[in-house]
């Protein structure tokens, strides 16, 4: 399977991600804050935790953490990483929005970003995504080119 | 000793769709570019196993540019069920390890008639098959058939019939109580309580039935899915259907069981109707009602 490493173009987002949340202050607003899935807006504590520079924990106000895990998986073209994004973006997730995945392609590459507030659920998806990316692969390798449109 | 493990059946379709795929294309002698259509389970069911197929469906419709559909499992066997029995407008019985329901067609719907309020008729036999230790192989529903034609006292269960419904679980939670003393005191054997447990539940079946088929005024009735399997329940149907002046279909393990034809089967019929599924609601679902689905391939 080709550079799933988060490493290459993807990986630690930490309290940045905070930035784009909705920055009303207070309780109400990170308590919408965190009914919306995203990250309270908070400064980053300075020796914030980066276990394998793969995902990062954010602690918001509240003392809920919300992490968040990014991938980039590049193909050989923009028509495969699109393809691989039909087959793969449509299934909800388990366990009803606990965990947040979106799916992007930028280019030949497909961008995969999570966002989760229990790490044991993200770290069951992330496996269950790769195992589905990789059958996925395989089949276009076993079942393509994608025919002329 | 368990049930299907979702996680372990996911892994095992990932490991064996692309060659099974392959070799369906080679045995049928066709190339991609003579499919029609692609058709996939999606829904009812467990999650990781029709996530599995589903991305596989979605990759070769992409890349073969043909249409998706997406098919409910039950309308798969039923389907499946008159194509190859030939009842044209049928009460159906559909009963298996994941669902119980009675179904009849009216007006662009497969109506759900009557169904179990907990578990399915096939869940309650497979946990009941496991208390007594009775072997998977080839299925505990097979091997509680088997023993039950050894069986020779009726031992008396709850017989659980709420209106059009039926439930299992109290059943089930009474003949696992009742196993451990009856067995331990030597008042009947294994053989007597798969014998009773069977003509319980099957009673309990070919009630709902046939109060179904009073109210449609069917002279048809259809078993579908793997308890269809079922040599004693197709005895008990048919002995009621002749009561009733009507006729009794049903299928041998080939197409009662889960399978991939009846899945084609209905994605055919929904495709030659316009059917068409995009890929933003191609999205598998656990819950997936009978009577979800616009049947507009029938009048």
């Amino acid at each position: 399977m080709q550079a799933a490493d988060a490493g290459a173009g993807g990986g630690a987002e930490g309290a940045d991600d905070g930035a784009d949340g909705p920055g009303s202050p207070g309780g109400a607003g990170e308590a919408t804050a965190a009914a919306l899935g995203r990250a309270p807006p908070v400064t980053r504590p300075r020796h914030a935790p980066r276990p394998g520079g793969d995902a990062a924990a954010t602690a918001g106000r509240t003392g809920g953490r919300t992490y968040v895990f990014a991938l980039c998986v590049p193909f050989p073209s923009a028509v495969e990483a699109e393809i691989a994004c039909g087959s793969l973006a449509p299934d909800a997730e388990p366990h009803g929005g606990v965990v947040e995945k979106q799916l992007t392609v930028r280019g030949s590459v497909l961008a995969v970003r999570w966002r989760a507030t229990n790490p044991r659920l993200l770290r069951i998806s992330i496996i269950s995504f790769l195992d589905q990316l990789s059958l996925v692969m395989r089949t276009m390798q076993r079942f393509g080119p994608p025919a002329t449109r | 000793m368990q049930g299907f493990l979702p996680g372990d059946t996911a892994r095992h379709h990932r490991a064996v769709i692309l060659d099974l795929l392959q070799e369906a294309l080679t045995e049928a002698g066709l190339t991609s570019q003579e499919i029609d259509c692609i058709a996939y389970t999606k829904g009812p069911g467990m999650g990781a196993p029709l996530v599995s197929v589903a991305v596989v469906a979605r990759t070769v419709a992409q890349l073969w540019n043909k249409p998706l559909l997406g098919v409910n499992h039950c309308i798969g066997h039923i389907e499946m069920g008159r194509l190859i029995t030939g009842a044209t407008s049928p009460t159906v019985l559909y009963v298996s390890g994941g669902n119980t329901q009675v179904i009849a067609y009216s007006e662009r719907r497969y109506r759900i008639f009557g169904e179990t309020i907990d578990i399915a008729v096939g869940n309650c036999l497979d946990r009941f098959a496991r208390v007594l230790k009775i072997s998977n192989d080839p299925s505990p529903g097979y091997n509680i058939e088997q023993m039950a034609k050894r069986g020779k006292k009726l031992v008396e269960l709850p017989y659980t019939v709420k209106g059009m419904d039926v439930s299992f679980s109290g059943i089930l939670s009474f003949i696992e109580d009742a196993a451990q003393r009856m067995l331990a005191t030597g008042e009947c054997t294994p053989e007597d309580l798969c014998f009773s447990l069977q003509e319980t539940v099957f009673a309990m079946l070919v009630e709902i039935t046939e109060r179904a088929m009073a109210h449609c005024g069917s002279q048809e009735a259809l078993i579908v899915g793997g308890v269809g399997c079922n040599l004693r329940l197709q005895e008990m149907m048919e002995t009621m259907c002749q009561e009733r002046g009507a006729r009794l279909f049903a299928t041998d393990e080939r197409f009662c069981i889960d399978n991939g034809a009846m899945i084609a089967q209905a994605g055919w019929e929904m495709f030659r109707a316009g059917h068409r599924t995009p890929l933003s609601d191609s999205g598998i679902t656990q819950r997936y009602r009978t009577d979800e689905v616009e049947v507009t391939w029938r009048d």
